[in-house]
């Protein structure tokens, strides 16, 4: 299989954006293609979660190519719900290692801002299963679930899973792409308003604009994706099997790790799927970097901040650097090539060399997990 | 009266799904009809404040494992004092499901509350009633 390189990295501030989605889709291509000194691309991979109900337009990778000046350049676009920026960076990956291009543009992005609350869950919420769906279930719901079903069954409190939120937010407030750029305190998230009991206001990711790019090359280059895995699990939640680990996540880990050829315990540090914030310790279990029932005690002793052994989410994650949807996949990814450039100023991991990017499509239905490394 | 449920049994793996559906989840299997009492225990269950369109607020969901395997999802009249693991009695009110054992008060409440004509209102009730006055007759008649 041919060696896959990332060449170029770029993505837009993410948060409440006036221009329209491809603008940004440019903006962040733009500065992927400049950071490779690439030109034109050979191919283009396009990501936008629904941007037919968000924005309005469809056959949305002609529309961002030929936006881009590249209308001559082949466009697909790739949807897997919330993890569409992961799969298309998949998309890419495996054109050149199938030896079918030689580099890739990947651009993910999102335009949400725009839409009233109600109408943009309601959107987002087409992801679930639709008989769940008459019943009231949105994402927060289904979320909430999980939340009641972790506390219940696992014994995880509140408070550790606040912390994972205070903690990226404190991440945040050293990243100038970042949606929210202030700390937050436990008792802020604590007591800010009930969404979906047991879950708060503050457990939850914001709706925000953006969008994230990365250039894809077969020429060798400062950081090879090392492995990627994909994974799946039933649409409806009532279906699974349990509710507190997800095994899509499971899935796709056990894949990229064998393609890798290494394990957890050689992640120096990972963007993890916070969308909700028990999501993350979750998340940090199924991947197998802490080990079972420990992640909220290792989140509560710091172990996961920016000066702990393994920093979670240095970006903020999608709690603070927010989520953009189709954006996320690609923008945590970015953010795992800053870092293994050594270019990611005050937020620096120190002395990293392997990385871990994990995104959630759905409720847990089409996971994805890629592996970065410092060559 | 328990209400009794439609659902489907994969023939492979025996898995149970409710409601019916023409494949298993797992399996690239025909599923086989089956039907569940509709008695169960509370796996989870939250409460929306900001719930979708065409929803009141507060709206209480939960998932309930059923005797007999399959889960499934419901609405519910409250939660105060639920616990996860507690044993719930699941009833139709003009097709949508509610767990708990709703008194009459509550019912008509629940009834009340939903969106809809008032027509369709007007004939659920008089089905629901209907159904009440049989299974009453039904039980004097054993």
């Amino acid at each position: 299989m041919q060696s896959v390189f990332v060449a170029g990295a770029g993505m837009t501030r993410i948060g409440r954006r006036s221009e329209p989605l491809r603008e940004l889709m440019a903006e962040a291509g733009r500065v992927a293609l400049a950071d490779a000194g690439v030109e034109t691309p050979d191919a283009i991979v396009v990501a936008t979660m629904n941007p037919e109900e968000f924005v309005g337009d469809g056959n949305f990778a002609s529309h961002v190519a030929t936006h881009l000046g590249y209308a001559g350049v082949p466009a697909l676009r790739i949807e897997t719900a919330t993890s569409s920026g992961a799969a298309a960076v998949y998309a890419g990956f495996a054109q050149i290692a199938a030896g079918l291009r030689r580099t890739v543009l990947v651009v993910g992005g999102e335009k949400m801002t725009h839409l009233a609350t109600p109408r943009v869950s309601e959107i987002i919420g087409r992801s679930i299963d639709p008989y769940e769906r008459t019943y009231g279930a949105t994402m927060p719901a289904l979320a909430g679930l999980v939340t009641r079903a972790l506390m219940t069954r696992q014994g995880v409190t509140l408070r550790e899973i606040s912390q994972v939120a205070v903690k990226n937010h404190a991440h945040a407030t050293r990243n100038p792409f970042a949606h929210f750029q202030q700390a937050v305190t436990i008792e802020d998230v604590l007591e800010s308003r009930i969404v979906a009991d047991p879950l708060r206001l503050m457990h939850c990711c914001p709706i925000s604009d953006g969008a994230a790019a990365l250039v894809l090359t077969a020429d060798r280059a400062s950081v090879r994706i090392a492995g990627v895995g994909h994974g799946a699990d039933t649409l409806a939640v009532r279906h699974r099997l349990e509710l507190t680990s997800f095994a899509a996540t499971r899935a796709a880990a056990r894949e990229a790790f064998a393609m890798a050829g290494f394990g957890a315990e050689r992640v120096d540090a990972a963007e993890v799927h916070d969308a909700f914030a028990p999501f993350e310790l979750i998340s940090l279990e199924d991947l197998g970097l802490v080990p079972p029932g420990k992640a909220g005690r290792a989140t509560l002793d710091g172990d996961t901040s920016l000066d702990g052994r393994l920093p979670i989410n240095p970006s903020g994650g999608l709690k603070a650097r927010g989520h953009p949807l189709a954006a996320t996949g690609v923008a945590q990814l970015v953010e795992c090539v800053w870092q293994l450039r050594g270019r990611a100023g005050t937020r620096q991991v120190p002395d990293v060399a392997r990385m871990l990017a994990h995104s959630i499509g759905g409720l847990a239905t089409n996971n994805w997990v890629t592996l970065l490394e410092r060559v | 009266m328990i209400e009794t449920i439609a659902a489907s049994r994969c023939p492979r793996c025996d898995m149970v799904v409710a409601p019916p559906t023409t494949y298993c989840p797992y399996h690239p299997v025909a599923m086989t009809p089956a039907t569940l009492p509709g008695v169960g225990e509370i796996v989870s269950f939250t409460t929306l404040h900001t719930p979708p369109e065409g929803f009141r607020s507060p709206l209480h969901i939960a998932i309930v494992e059923l005797d007999g395997g399959g889960r499934f999802v419901c609405h519910g009249a409250g939660t105060r004092g639920l616990k996860v693991g507690a044993t719930v009695a699941i009833e139709a009110v003009d097709d949508v499901y509610y767990f708990s054992h709703l008194g009459a008060m509550e019912r008509a409440r629940l009834f009340w509350r939903r969106a809809g004509h008032a027509g369709d209102r007007v004939n659920a009730i008089a089905r629901s009633v209907a159904k009440r006055v049989r299974s009453l007759a039904a039980k004097k008649t054993a």
